[in-house]
């Protein structure tokens, strides 16, 4: 039986307590059960309703693996340098478009910061970024075809204005989480705002606002893959002319190919320089010298501070004090 | 200077440090940055000849599109191919963002140092998470259509794919940020891996991984847009027909009443996804 | 119960966190192991159920060598033995009811915790560990919403939801302020004496330390400088482990003496 923290109780008494305390029921989880329901409708009222034709879904799994093997069995290399200048080329529409893109939303994101401006402005600041970012890119695409044609640059274009948006409220949001402290001191010192914005808030914020600029270059990457399928430019003017229109599968194959390739490899390289940027130029600290002293209070995930990248990952033990 | 009070005695000016030069990796990092954009915007073979004063020039050129905005026709809006162009966007975004959520839950377990039972199934599910995102929905649509055929089925591929690619990757990174705590507590009373993922991490990551398939959701009905110039269904072929005909009238209404219905399933999934977190 | 032969434990980065340590625990006794931070509480309690594996040396619980490398006989020894962490380590988000049962998860089927569908036995089992501690009433209750004291009451019901025979504490109480720390000190003792429970209790204040434990072990840079009966330990005794003399911050309880 259990000991009751207070001693001094008779034997009856405890009885009773522990006979009072009756186990609550299992109560029913209404909110789990409404959106699980609602959740199953929506999936077999559209799978119902769309309109898909059941032979092509049954010739699905038949048709991919044949294609596939067109286009890679034998793989043709031939048509390699066309795709990587159509690469380079869908790559430079995303890094412009990008650079166009951060440097409009730059000035937008302090307007939008709260700790910056006072309500009106922000609104207003945030009401057009909001607008930037429901547009969808294929909007401005189309708007500005007559303008600069089918070319690249349009494409470019934009991929820039649609990033403004994005770029605009992560960068705002970004501003906002900074510290006080340097900008109160900045206005101590007697700084008018544009002086507290440029030596207290810009040091702060360029890094992470550069690593949000080469986020935004990556995910543009894909979608000026996607915009170029409109015929202006750049692997996916290529890819679609490949696939949907000459039907070349091996040329198309060996073009993915290089797609998905540079596209991991600028991946990778954008975000080794994004972890650095915001990490700093400070290399993990070697302390060495104080491996003999640990942290008090240990928790589980408290140990004796490690040097750059060792310690235990994952299913290993966990080190503590 | 006027006399002025001397100054203290003299210290030897090498006691003041000459200012450093800004860290190499700053330095190199901003020439980097000019250059490529340079490189990348200027007029030649490996360039996209990018010029302001073209876009300047061409600003004032005969515009279709925007004569198309001065007097729109609403009325298509109403037309049942409209309509339907609408419905099958939506439905198409649906299937894809459910069917896509449920394959990329355990795509992004594995995914994570935590979640994932050995190192072997780690990096084979990341280097498979990164090579499916490298994959724009465009291509898997524009390859899907010509594997088997015009309609809703390689949309929805194609957004399933997208799908995956994205809520697998946020929902990942969230996992690795988790309260370790459960984890240790849970294999200190002998649970097997799987067991303790289901009962410390998924409760953790369930909320945020929520959010983003909502997320996902909102990019599946934009994306619909543009499938349809390929000929995967949806709104875009509505948009991808006006246009080829030169109805820009049409085009412009449709594409602002598309616009409209995004924005205002963007307010909803906002304030959803703002209650869920 | 427990035994160390000749323990140590080197961490990755060459810090000798247990030297050569030696100790034989029997069974349903009341162990607390006392030291300065960083001495080796920690380590020594982990060791005990291989979430530290051994460098060298041996300990076995009961005839069972612990093992970390084996996964599967380690997976069965942690069945039989609770922890009770300084953090109390709950799932957030969901009930009491659902974390304790994690204490029965050695025991449940796959499918079934997928499913979330734990047997009625298990169940019974859970909600006597939580009348054990007096927090039955929130079994349904999210755990975030317990305060300190009632989440660390939670911990200790999965550990005892597990039927163990060993029950490892890792400064079970601090987090807590000091007539919490009275109550979960007391439910401790009481579970070992009733249930015939090894209990292994790190304790940060010695003066809980004196007041609970049956036995004292004193842990000094990794190895072991005292084992004793607790009303042995006295002032003298402690400055002797610790290595310094006694501060304020080493007693729960401001005043009064050890």
């Amino acid at each position: 039986m259990a000991q009751t923290p207070t001693g001094g109780m008779t034997d009856a008494q405890a009885q009773q307590r522990s006979e009072a305390i009756v186990r609550p029921e299992k109560p029913f989880n209404r909110f789990r059960w409404t959106v699980t329901i609602t959740l199953l409708t929506l999936f077999f009222v559209t799978s119902a309703t769309v309109d898909i034709e059941l032979t092509q879904l049954a010739a699905l799994p038949e048709r991919t693996l044949f294609y596939l093997g067109l286009m890679y069995t034998p793989p043709d290399v031939t048509e390699a340098p066309s795709a990587i200048t159509a690469m380079i080329e869908s790559l430079g529409m995303a890094w412009i478009g990008t650079m166009i893109g951060a440097l409009v939303s730059f000035p937008l994101a302090f307007l939008a910061a709260t700790n910056l401006f006072g309500k009106p402005v922000v609104f207003a600041a945030r009401q057009v970024l909001n607008f930037f970012r429901s547009v969808p890119e294929i909007v401005f695409l189309i708007l500005l075809l007559p303008v600069t044609g089918l070319s690249p640059v349009t494409v470019a274009l934009a991929l820039g204005i649609s990033s403004i948006g994005t770029l605009g409220k992560l960068g705002a949001e970004v501003i906002e989480g900074i510290e006080g402290g340097p900008v109160e001191a900045a206005a101590a010192a007697g700084g008018g705002r544009l002086q507290r914005i440029r030596w207290a808030v810009i040091p702060q914020v360029i890094p992470e606002i550069v690593a949000l600029w080469l986020y935004r270059f990556e995910i543009n990457i894909r979608n000026s893959a996607v915009a170029g399928a409109v015929g202006a430019g750049g692997i996916g003017t290529l890819l679609v002319r490949q696939i949907g229109q000459v039907r070349e599968w091996a040329a198309a194959g060996t073009s993915l190919a290089i797609m998905v390739i540079i596209t991991l490899i600028v991946d990778t390289i954008s975000g080794r320089v994004r972890r650095r940027i915001i990490r700093g130029p400070t290399r993990a600290v070697d302390l060495g010298a104080n491996a003999g002293e640990q942290p008090e209070g240990t928790g589980p995930g408290a140990g004796p501070k490690r040097e750059g990248p060792t310690g235990s990952v994952g299913g290993g033990a966990v080190v503590p004090v | 200077m006027s006399a002025a009070p001397s100054a203290p005695a003299s210290r030897p000016d090498s006691a003041r440090p000459d200012k450093p030069p800004p860290p190499p990796f700053v330095l190199w990092g901003s020439l980097g940055l000019i250059a490529l954009t340079l490189v990348l915007g200027w007029d030649w073979e490996y360039g996209i000849g990018f010029s302001l004063r073209d876009i300047y020039d061409n600003l004032g050129r005969h515009n279709p599109v925007l004569e198309g905005v001065r007097n729109l026709d609403w009325s298509t809006l109403a037309s049942p191919t409209v309509l339907a162009g609408f419905a099958e966007t939506f439905q198409m975004a649906a299937i894809a963002t459910i069917l896509g959520g449920i394959v990329a839950l355990p795509l992004a377990l594995l995914n994570s140092v935590t979640g994932a039972p050995n190192t072997f199934v780690y990096v084979a599910v990341k280097n498979f998470n990164s090579f499916i995102r490298a994959i724009p929905d465009l291509i898997y649509a524009v390859f899907f259509v010509a594997a088997i055929g015009r309609g809703a089925l390689p949309g929805v591929l194609a957004l399933f794919f997208l799908s995956v690619a994205v809520i697998a990757k946020l929902t990942s990174d969230i996992v690795d940020g988790i309260d370790q705590g459960p984890v240790e507590s849970a294999r200190a009373s002998g649970a097997s891996h799987t067991q303790m993922v289901k009962t410390a991490v998924l409760p953790q990551i369930l909320p945020g991984y929520t959010s983003f398939a909502l997320y996902t959701f909102e990019i599946n009905l934009r994306g619909s847009a543009v499938l349809g110039f390929v000929g995967a269904g949806g709104i875009g072929e509505v948009f991808s027909n006006y246009y080829q005909r030169g109805w820009y009238d049409r085009l412009v209404a449709v594409v602002i009443g598309f616009f409209v219905v995004v924005f205002v399933v963007d307010r909803i999934s906002i304030a959803v996804r703002k209650r869920l977190l | 119960m427990i035994t160390f032969e000749n323990a140590s434990v080197t961490y990755p980065g060459g810090v000798q966190a247990l030297k050569d340590v030696s100790l034989e625990l029997g069974e349903g006794e009341f162990v607390v192991i006392v030291g300065l931070s960083g001495a080796g509480k920690s380590t020594l309690i982990r060791a005990v159920n291989g979430l530290v594996p051994l460098t060298s040396g041996i300990c076995r619980v009961g005839d069972q060598v612990v093992d970390a490398h084996d996964k599967k006989a380690i997976r069965a020894l942690r069945a039989e033995v609770g922890m009770i962490f300084q953090t109390h380590n709950l799932v957030k988000r969901t009930t009491v009811l659902n974390n304790v049962l994690m204490g029965r998860l050695h025991r449940t089927a796959t499918w079934r915790t997928l499913v979330g569908a734990y047997t009625k036995g298990d169940v019974e089992l859970a909600m006597q560990a939580l009348e054990r501690v007096e927090i039955v009433e929130k079994a349904y209750v999210r755990a975030s919403n317990l305060s300190g004291g009632q989440q660390q009451r939670v911990g200790i019901a999965r550990a005892l939801a597990q039927e163990p025979k060993v029950v490892l504490a890792d400064e079970p109480t601090a987090s807590l302020d000091p007539p919490t720390s009275h109550l979960v000190m007391r439910d401790l003792k009481s579970i070992c004496r009733d249930l015939n429970i090894t209990m292994l209790v790190n304790l940060h204040f010695l003066d809980l330390a004196r007041a609970y434990g049956d036995r004292i072990v004193g842990l000094r840079a990794g190895e072991l400088v005292y084992d004793g009966a607790a009303e042995d330990a006295d002032e003298n005794v402690f400055r002797d482990i610790y290595g310094r003399s006694l501060t304020a911050d080493d007693v729960l309880e401001k005043e009064g003496s050890l």
